[in-house]
């Protein structure tokens, strides 16, 4: 009975708590999902073998394909010229080669196979220059992903810095801060990332994800400045005072970790907002660079297709509405579980 | 706030199903495709000097209105500072020039405000006589003073008209004798000289130089900086004329732009349309009003040129009729979107041939491009025939050099380069580009072959083309990247020079000086050879033949110049344009011509709506 009776840790409570919210939980396996074919986006999607025997030599040429673009390693004399279209049509007996599921690079264009909609070769169909929409989603998947988790990222760092200091000093660093909140909150967010994007000129996703991480920060800074001023007069923060301790470590130390709870599920609604931007960028065409795959790109090259071409716009499309409604019905689930009061 | 972004989701995903409901049928192969458009593919070819696609027998009638869409709203509406083609598209029906095109020749030598002219033995001098009875809409005469007022204007070293001065550098005196007698005379024997005297558009002076500010100038004034650095008057006047409100007559109350021409301005809304009603009093009756082509100088009572920029928007007005003429589709939809049996028999479409041509310009001063056998390599490399096939649906007609290919100076002897990339790799072998150091990426002295392809941000083509070209080159060892850019910014990296590639279009009219593009003089400068072409042949042969005033002999030096052109490819040609096209069937006498913009709307007249709309004609 005892045995049974083991105090159970807060996380154990937020976990039970998240676990009786189905759609939440359900969403999140969708986002392991998505991670899966973020992190592993080069070998599902490929028009190189994954590996191969070719002339009694094995080869595995998508590794080879990092270790060129890492580590400056050379692509083997025979396969300089990139031509993998080719290559069963050069084996001999007893050469084999594994194939990615999806045998298709993003940018492995045939026109003679353009605008093909859906079939047992090309699963979501081919574009206008007869490149596979299924092997530009999964790596347009790494676009839109990353600039969420890099964006939210650097302006989750930056709201928690500011409002930190902001809560916790108060008087005039409140008083600057918070003006700078407001001057910042004053321009359409929108507006603002496609200025500064113009002026930028040189197209890359590290400047889109950089610019809405600088654009992004003030909610976070005024969540964070709010728990602040409700913890700053608890007793362990005049207890790590008494001890003497510097600023710095109770700030960071002691105050910060007790006030990230509400952080965090802002930052799983951030990453949805933040993909949904980008896609939108990219559909208006300031977003990443021509021969980067993005969701929003394919959406925006879709566009000029209409009507024809249904399925040019129908899976980028359901790959942004699936993507951003599991990140914010996660982000739901997440508040409600941390949810003191809802604690059943 | 996530509940509203779940909304809008919901919202675009039914959006996106309702529009797969819209095309449901599979595809049909794209061979098929090519040939099943349904349309009349106009061909200018051989003795066939103007194309009518809805020929009749009936007597025209006047009346009506047609509404055209167009993409592109014009930023002025001054005809010499404009440099937007949909301005001087409006503009040509409201203004007129002393002469114009032939239309059954299509010769520069039609007399329309000029009775008659003459030019003199030594080609040098070019008398005009002025038809005695032209009115201005307003009613007022116009005579020589408005001629000599004109030509002032263009040569005012204020006025913000630079490209087109260029061409009147050569004028030594200009007079006017008498009131309907205008003389103009030149420095040199240039073979466009009839064009360029003749053929500038004449504005109204008592619209835009009410008090005659510029009355006590003449010509050599304007080309002497003694004078126009110390007459503040000439600067004044041409202040007032780049900036006169004239320029933009938008809005209900703007002021009217006058003209001579058979049609009207009537107003400008910006955004929405500009409109041009018929001339009642149009000074010129005469019959026919151009030979061959239109015996009345415009049937339409109006015409309105509707501003659609999304091309899907526009298609979408044409079948619910509030548009009656596109002339400019896209390809897709000429060859995909509009073959059902009810288009069809409402619509006539049609492609035209444009006098323009698009081109992948090497920038010569490159390390990488300034052996011509890279460049030519580079021209093998690209499958210019797949290209024009999936891409452009077959629409573009291949050229070997910037003349129109159907006019005697183009050079039809000369073989295209074929695509063959083991060849090109070959010439890139020879020329030295070998991969020394071995990563993977050619080079030759120490430089890398990697090159950025700039392209304008809406023009998709030749985004598609630079895709192309990344993935190809990659293959062999040459390294391509893509930067997208705005057309202005794009516009000042060309001037400038600061770029490697380029893919752009050169529109041009059917005798063309190769001077402008591809002299040495116009490197640098922000001149138009950008890409530095540079040969003392080519240039010789240039400036020759210019001057010379037989054809034939000037011909023989064109189509020597388009072999060292072809040898050297400092660009690669690529097509000549067709464009897509489709308008309501209740027009008739649709005619096109070889000049741009391809039409000309005063031969169109529009039948009394029968069937089902009987009564309802407007």
């Amino acid at each position: 009975m005892k045995q049974q009776k083991k105090s159970r840790t807060y996380l154990d409570i937020v976990k039970r708590q998240f676990a009786r919210n189905k759609l939440a939980l359900y969403s999140l396996h969708v986002i392991y999902v998505l991670l899966f074919i973020f992190i592993f986006a080069d070998f599902l999607a490929n028009d190189k073998p994954l590996i191969m025997k070719y002339k009694g030599e094995y080869y595995a040429p998508v590794l080879r394909e990092y270790g060129v673009e890492m580590f400056g390693m050379q692509w083997q004399d025979e396969f300089k010229t990139q031509q993998w279209k080719l290559l069963a049509s050069k084996f001999e007996e007893g050469d084999w080669a594994v194939w990615p599921v999806v045998p298709f690079g993003p940018n492995d264009y045939d026109l003679k196979r353009k605008l093909m909609p859906p079939n047992s070769t090309h699963l979501c169909g081919t574009d206008e220059l007869g490149r596979d929409v299924l092997s530009q989603l999964i790596h347009g998947s790494r676009v839109s992903l990353l600039v969420g988790f890099v964006a939210v990222a650097i302006y989750v760092t930056i709201g928690m810095i500011l409002g930190a200091l902001a809560g916790f000093y108060g008087g005039w660093v409140d008083v600057i801060i918070q003006r700078l909140i407001e001057v910042m909150i004053t321009f359409p967010r929108m507006f603002l990332i496609i200025t500064i994007v113009a002026v930028v000129q040189t197209q890359s996703i590290i400047n889109i994800m950089i610019i809405l991480g600088l654009t992004g920060w003030t909610g976070v800074a005024r969540f964070t400045r709010g728990e602040f001023l409700k913890v700053k007069n608890e007793d362990y923060v005049t207890a790590a005072k008494a001890l003497g301790f510097s600023d710095f470590r109770t700030i960071f130390r002691h105050v910060l970790p007790n006030t990230l709870t509400p952080v965090l599920v802002t930052a799983t609604f951030g990453v949805a907002a933040a993909i949904l931007i980008e896609s939108g960028l990219s559909f208006l065409g300031f977003g990443a660079p021509p021969e980067q795959a993005t969701w929003g790109s394919l959406l925006s090259s879709a566009r000029d297709m209409l009507p024809s071409g249904w399925w040019l716009t129908t899976f980028p499309g359901l790959a942004i509405f699936i993507t951003v409604t599991v990140y914010n019905l996660v982000g739901e689930g997440l508040r409600d579980a941390l949810d003191p009061r809802l604690k059943q | 706030m996530k509940r509203s972004i779940l909304i809008q989701l919901s919202i675009l995903l039914a959006l996106i199903l309702l529009t797969n409901l819209v095309d449901t049928k599979s595809r049909a192969n794209y061979e098929e495709i090519l040939g099943q458009a349904g349309g009349v593919k106009v061909d200018l070819t051989g003795d066939v000097k103007i194309f009518n696609s809805s020929p009749t027998h009936e007597t025209p009638r006047k009346g009506g209105t047609l509404i055209k869409a167009e993409s592109a709203e014009p930023e002025n509406l001054n005809y010499y500072t404009s440099t937007s083609a949909a301005a001087k598209r409006f503009l040509d029906y409201i203004y007129e020039s002393l002469i114009n095109y032939d239309y059954t020749t299509w010769e520069y030598n039609r007399p329309v405000l000029a009775q008659h002219y003459e030019i003199s033995e030594d080609k040098k001098t070019y008398t005009f006589h002025l038809h005695k009875n032209i009115t201005w809409h307003d009613g007022k005469p116009l005579t020589s003073e408005d001629v000599l007022f004109s030509l002032k204007a263009i040569m005012n070293p204020y006025v913000d008209d630079a490209p087109l001065r260029a061409y009147y550098r050569n004028v030594v005196e200009a007079r006017t004798p008498d009131k309907y007698t205008f003389i103009v005379r030149t420095s040199d024997t240039y073979f466009l000289n009839l064009e360029y005297m003749g053929g500038f558009a004449i504005l109204p002076k008592h619209q835009w130089d009410p008090n005659g500010m510029m009355d006590r100038f003449d010509v050599q004034d304007l080309k002497d900086p003694q004078v126009f650095n110390n007459e503040s008057d000439i600067k004044e006047w041409a202040d007032q004329f780049n900036t006169n409100p004239l320029n933009r007559p938008a809005g209900m109350d703007a002021g009217k732009l006058i003209g001579s021409g058979p049609y009207k301005f009537h107003r400008w809304i910006t955004g929405e349309y500009m409109m041009l009603v018929r001339n009642e009093n149009y000074w010129n009756k005469e019959k026919p009003h151009i030979s061959g082509f239109t015996e009345e100088p415009g049937y339409l009572d109006t015409i309105i040129v509707k501003s659609i920029s999304d091309a899907t928007a526009m298609l979408t007005a044409l079948k619910a009729g509030d548009v009656d003429f596109l002339p400019r589709m896209r390809a897709i939809q000429y060859f995909e979107q509009t073959n059902t049996p009810d288009f069809l028999e409402k619509f006539q479409k049609v492609t035209f041939v444009v006098p323009a041509y698009s081109y992948v310009g090497w920038n010569n001063d490159k390390p990488y491009f300034q052996d011509k056998r890279v460049r030519q390599a580079m021209t093998m490399l690209i499958d210019r025939n797949a290209y024009n096939k999936y891409i452009g649906y077959d629409l573009g007609i291949p050229t070997i050099g910037p003349f129109y290919p159907f006019s005697p100076q183009y050079n039809d002897t000369i073989p295209r380069w074929p695509y063959d990339p083991d060849r090109a790799v070959e010439l890139l072998d020879e020329a030295g580009w070998i991969d020394h150091d071995g990563d993977g990426i050619r080079d030759k002295d120490g430089v890398p072959f990697k090159f950025i392809f700039s392209v304008s941000a809406g023009s998709r083509g030749s985004k598609l083309l630079a895709l192309m070209m990344k993935e190809d080159l990659q293959k062999i060892g040459i390294v391509v990247g893509i930067r997208q850019l705005e057309w202005s910014v794009y516009v000042e990296n060309l001037r400038d020079r600061q770029f490697d590639c380029v893919m752009l279009l050169w529109i041009g009219g059917l005798q063309a000086d190769p001077y402008q593009i591809w002299h040495s003089d116009n490197i640098g400068n922000r001149g138009s050879n950008y890409i530095g072409f540079r040969n003392a042949e080519a240039d010789s042969l240039i400036i020759a033949a210019r001057y010379e005033m037989n054809p034939v002999r000037r011909d023989s030096m064109y189509w020597r110049f388009q072999e060292i052109l072809h040898e050297e490819q400092p660009y690669t040609f690529m097509f000549y344009q067709r464009d897509p096209g489709a308008y309501d069937r209740v027009f008739q006498d649709v005619k096109w011509i070889p000049i741009r913009p391809g039409y000309n709307n005063v031969s169109w007249w529009r039948r009394v709506s029968s069937g089902a709309n009987v009564g309802m004609a407007p």
